[in-house]
């Protein structure tokens, strides 16, 4: 029927002009029903729109490089007694046996750097007083020429050849432009990292898409990482594995993904097994338009990974919410059929076919929906800047593109349809004699059953939605109030340098700290308590050189470690400060992996770190939550190295804070004046773990406003219908003595019924939801009774105040006049 | 032109058959100007909507210009339909949403009439019922007789052979009443319409060439004028 208006027909055009007046005079004289059918219909396609948006965003990662098909990532992957555990990185040697190994395929590595700084030099080169500092958080790589033989990318001056020699860099336009002001004149320019490396400008590449795991801002030539082995942590070592050293393949045409990584295994074997020994590790190469998805290997180089699981749940929501509001539409339209019986008969007396009322009802359907889309558009656009809170989108993501708009074309068809199809096929299928006779009820129209259905589904999915909010907020006010088994409060953060200058002032910067008044304590660590890096060694115990088949956690504090976190000792004490490890101290998991019942066992005994030397356990601290509480809780070794503890943890008061943390950043400037000063707060540090579970229960909090707005709409429009439609038995009954209560209760029961049914539909789909995205926490909340109960009590509520309303008002009427006027 | 041959119609009440119209039979010639009456509930409009193809017969042969419309489909009932016959009710049912030009005008669009032919037509029409002031008002803005007027200009707006007509004066004062049986007798006259009508009033029937007497859904009586 559709298509019969794509033929031309002269009349076909007057038809469609008759049906718009008929329509738009329907919509302007029942404004009620259009607007809870618009308002619900704009905010539904509003939000999918936007999320809709996020989808093409995230799913459209990495997919910018040509032949981007044919691209794989090199990842490590070995056998530990919880599973298989996947690193991103790799061993530095493999680089070259993989090119010895396998000529015919193309390989290139890169090594990335987290927070470097890179300084560029003011007028005056003796004086750093106006040197402009700049600490990159991701983006700073040292990169083989060959990866821009895999990744093509535009160069606007030079080209990947002078990423061969040492002491190049190559930078991309924007941080070109950050750092010089103009792109086109800094090749040639000098750049400063880390204070260590003076790095030559040899190239400026055009800035990787935002949809990019790739962010290639400032790329070290590779064999400057190799020539600075101390100062980078390079050893070419078959023992080291670090996620930051990556290898990425091209596959040539005739080479397939099994048979290499089939070759792998003879490869590992033949590296690994060399000097004897066993080893578990096994390769795998990662496609490249899944490396953004992939939450088995964790973080790629760029700023966020996206589980698939994710994008699920909120294509999910999408797809529920346009739904729901097309529900109220089908609902509000075959109950408001009844009231156009009369015209739907006479048009069939003056000659309208069957057809043609069908095509008058959905071009209704569509002028609403199209005037809905409208206005979600606008809708978007307003909510626009705001989707960066609860999605990881650019700050300059636009809302059209050729996608969206077939998008928005394709959900207009579908609601359209959705919407239309049942209410029309109601409305043309009204035998004229009835029609015209008005004999045409609520009742006779049929479809009761299934409207009763859509109600319940509407329900269902609000129900749904409410308890994923109340558990996604539940344990997410969990993990961010829970005991990490640490003080985390007011703890500010230095993250310092390991090269031997900085070292040397820490002493000093130190005795200079404690001086001042707010300050609590401080402590030099390689790491926080909580953090997510991860740094596993082999370990001996007891003077046994039996292997265990899984490594230990290390951290490396100075003595103060203990006191300014707050950990508690459940045996023995902290060590006393010293250079190098003498003495260590560790959590309850490791001697429980031990086997040792008691911590005060553990005291005096030795353990030995990879090839170091035995050291004695002084103390055994309570147990604190090694990593996100996603985590279990990792074995962990905690000792001195002095040459790590870079990262200064400054334990202030909470009183004049802002004063403290003011005198902290000034005396840092002081000291090192050729760094930044990047300090921040611990506890806001270990907030941020958990981003993308707080943007979700964000997500579920906004998208179940928005499925009980529209699911009251959808209530109220058909509870102000039935109470029109019941007008005249309220009288009746009211004239017999019925009491307001009575008729209230008479038109709540209904609705209170469908709302149990829905209860029982979305329970175990919410039970079975939420359970599972639980497991994604290693401590969670229980799922108890509560949540289901607030969520019934939520919606039997909005629905109370909503059926109660009109039920009063209906009831309150005076009888005679309702009466009179049937 | 148009023959009933036993035509009867029931609704199953129970087990028992209950007859609106029972074993009728009927013969109309082109040009004929037929009254019916009887009491209420006696079957005349359940007949009219039957002679009208908006209401099937239980049992019987109905053939209308020769055709056996007991045995067309739906679309080619609608299709002879849309070609001989109009209507006019007691109750006028204009489309509320729609203008008295609109509603004129709506049976030519179901009948694909171009444009410019259309806007004459209805023109000529509004002309002939002396209501083209009130072209552009909604029906609850007319009278009950000028809202009939409209709803006869409508039923006549696409020329049918036969007007079948219940009740068209029901609501309307005597005088309107007179009014409209003159036009009735005028177009059945001058333009040769068929005109089948429902009445209760014996001086209406009179305008007919043949009054038929309904009763408990069979014909009790018929005469020619
Ligand atoms: N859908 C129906 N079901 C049962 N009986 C009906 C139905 N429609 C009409 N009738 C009955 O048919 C009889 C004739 O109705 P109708 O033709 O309207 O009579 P009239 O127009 O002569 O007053 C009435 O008694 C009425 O009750
Ligand atoms: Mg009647």
């Amino acid at each position: 029927m559709v298509w019969d208006l794509l033929v031309y027909k002269p009349n076909a055009i007057i038809m469609f002009k008759n049906y718009f007046k008929i329509a738009w005079r329907n919509i302007v004289r029942h404004k009620g029903y259009s607007i809870i059918n618009i308002s619900g219909l704009s905010v539904g396609i509003a939000a999918c729109l936007l999320i809709f948006v996020v989808l093409q965003f995230e799913i459209s990662f990495n997919t910018n490089f040509p032949g981007y098909k044919n691209i794989y990532h090199f990842v490590t992957s070995q056998m530990q007694d919880d599973g298989m555990a996947y690193n991103p990185g790799t061993s530095p040697p493999a680089i070259d046996a993989l090119r010895n190994d396998f000529p015919q395929v193309k390989f290139a590595a890169l090594n990335s750097n987290y927070g470097s700084q890179l300084t560029v030099g003011g007028a005056n080169s003796t004086n750093s007083a106006n040197d402009r500092k700049f600490t990159e958080k991701v983006g700073v790589f040292f990169m083989e020429p060959q990866f821009f033989d895999i990744f093509k990318t535009e160069w606007l001056s030079g080209n990947n050849a002078v990423l061969s020699q040492p002491n190049m860099v190559v930078i991309d336009k924007s941080t070109a432009i950050k750092y010089f002001g103009d792109w086109k004149e800094v090749v040639g320019k000098t750049l400063k990292m880390d204070n260590v490396l003076t790095l030559k400008v040899a190239g400026v590449i055009a800035d990787a898409p935002s949809n990019s795991d790739f962010p290639l801002k400032v790329l070290v030539s590779y064999i400057t990482w190799k020539q600075h082995p101390k100062d980078y942590g390079y050893a070419n070592s078959w023992d080291n594995i670090s996620s930051n050293n990556q290898i990425f393949v091209q596959l040539p045409a005739n080479l397939s993904v099994e048979n290499l990584t089939k070759k792998f295994v003879p490869f590992t074997k033949k590296y690994l097994e060399a000097k004897g020994g066993k080893t578990t590790r096994v390769h795998i190469l990662q496609p490249l338009n899944e490396l953004h998805f992939d939450t088995r290997v964790g973080n790629t180089l760029g700023d966020h990974l996206t589980s698939k699981s994710t994008l699920r749940t909120l294509s999910f929501i999408a797809i529920l919410i346009i739904v729901m509001a097309s529900i109220n539409f089908i609902n509000l339209s075959t109950a408001q059929s009844v009231g156009r019986s009369k015209e739907v008969g006479i048009r069939k007396v003056l000659g309208s076919s069957r057809k043609q009322l069908i095509i008058q009802v959905i071009g209704e359907t569509a002028l609403i929906v199209i005037f809905s889309i409208i206005l979600a558009i606008g809708l978007a656009e307003i909510a626009l800047p705001f989707l960066k809170n609860i999605a990881n989108v650019p700050e300059d993501i636009g809302l059209f593109n050729m996608g969206s708009i077939l998008f928005l074309l394709v959900t207009m068809v579908v609601v359209i349809l959705l919407s239309g199809i049942y209410p029309a096929l109601v409305v043309s299928g009204f035998k004229p004699v009835l029609a015209i006779k008005n004999k045409i009820t609520a009742a006779s129209i049929g479809g009761i059953p299934l409207r009763r259905a859509l109600v319940v589904a509407q329900f269902a999915i609000a129900q749904l939605l409410i308890i994923g909010t109340l558990v996604a907020v539940n344990q997410m006010n969990f993990v961010n109030e829970a005991d990490l088994g640490f003080n985390k409060n007011a703890v500010l953060i230095l993250p310092g340098y390991t090269d031997s200058i900085s070292l040397s002032k820490l002493d000093a910067f130190k005795q200079q700290l404690l001086q001042m008044p707010g300050v609590k304590g401080v402590s030099f660590s390689s790491d926080a308590p909580s953090s997510d890096n991860n740094w596993g060694q082999n370990f001996y115990y007891n003077h046994s050189d039996k292997e265990f088949t899984y490594p230990t956690f290390l951290k490396y504090g100075d003595a103060d470690y203990f006191k300014t976190f707050g950990m508690k000792f459940a045996a023995g004490h902290g060590y006393e400060q010293s250079d190098t490890a003498r003495a260590a101290v560790v959590n309850e998991t490791f001697i429980h992996k031990l086997d040792i019942q008691k911590a005060e066992q553990a005291i005096g005994k030795d353990i030995k770190l990879g090839s170091g030397k035995w050291i004695p356990i002084v103390g055994v601290v309570k147990d604190f939550k090694t990593n996100s509480l996603r985590d279990a809780i990792k074995p962990i070794v905690i000792t001195a190295r002095k040459k790590v503890e870079s990262q200064a943890a400054v334990k202030i008061e909470t009183k004049n804070l802002k004063a403290t943390v003011s005198d902290i950043q000034q005396t840092w400037e002081a000291t090192y004046p050729e760094y930044a000063y990047n300090g921040y707060f611990l506890d806001e540090n270990i907030a941020k773990f958990y981003q993308q579970e707080n943007q979700l229960a964000l997500v579920y909090k906004i998208f179940a406003i928005i499925a009980i707005f529209i699911s009251w709409l959808g209530l109220y429009g058909l509870v102000s219908f039935m109470a029109v439609q019941r007008t005249k038995e309220v009288g009746v009954r009211k004239v017999l003595g019925a009491s307001v209560f009575s008729i209230v209760f008479l038109f709540s029961k209904e609705f209170m019924i469908l709302i149990l049914i829905s209860f029982v539909i979305a329970m175990p789909a919410a039970w079975y939801m939420m359970n599972k995205w639980l497991q994604n926490f290693a401590y969670r909340i229980p799922l108890t009774a509560g949540v289901f109960v607030l969520a019934i009590v939520t919606s039997s509520g909005i629905a109370w105040i909503t059926v109660g309303y009109k039920a009063v008002k209906a009831a309150l009427v005076n009888p005679v006049k309702s009466l009179r006027s049937e | 032109m148009l023959s009933l041959q036993h035509i009867s119609k029931f609704y199953q009440v129970g087990g028992n058959k209950n007859f609106v119209i029972n074993d009728i039979s009927l013969e109309v010639e082109e040009g004929e100007f037929i009254s019916i009456m009887g009491p209420s509930g006696s079957g005349k409009s359940t007949l009219l909507n039957i002679i009208g193809m908006l209401d099937e017969p239980s049992t019987g042969f109905h053939y209308f210009v020769d055709q056996p419309v007991h045995q067309l489909k739906e679309k080619q009932r609608a299709a002879l339909y849309k070609q001989y016959i109009g209507f006019v009710f007691q109750a006028y049912h204009l489309i509320d949403e729609l203008t008295v030009y609109e509603n004129i005008e709506t049976p030519l669009i179901y009948q694909d009439v171009k444009g410019s032919e259309r806007k004459a037509m209805v023109a000529d029409m509004l002309d002939r019922f002396n209501i083209v002031g009130k072209k552009d008002l909604f029906p609850a803005q007319l009278s009950g007789g000028q809202q009939q007027l409209v709803g006869i200009a409508r039923a006549l707006i696409a020329k049918p052979k036969v007007l079948l007509a219940d009740e068209p004066t029901g609501n309307l004062n005597s005088k309107q009443g007179e009014e409209i049986m003159e036009l009735f007798r005028k177009l059945n006259k001058e333009d040769g319409v068929t005109i089948i009508q429902v009445t209760h009033s014996e001086k209406n029937a009179e305008y007919g060439s043949r009054i038929i007497n309904l009763l408990d859904g069979r014909v009790e009586s018929s005469k020619k004028l």
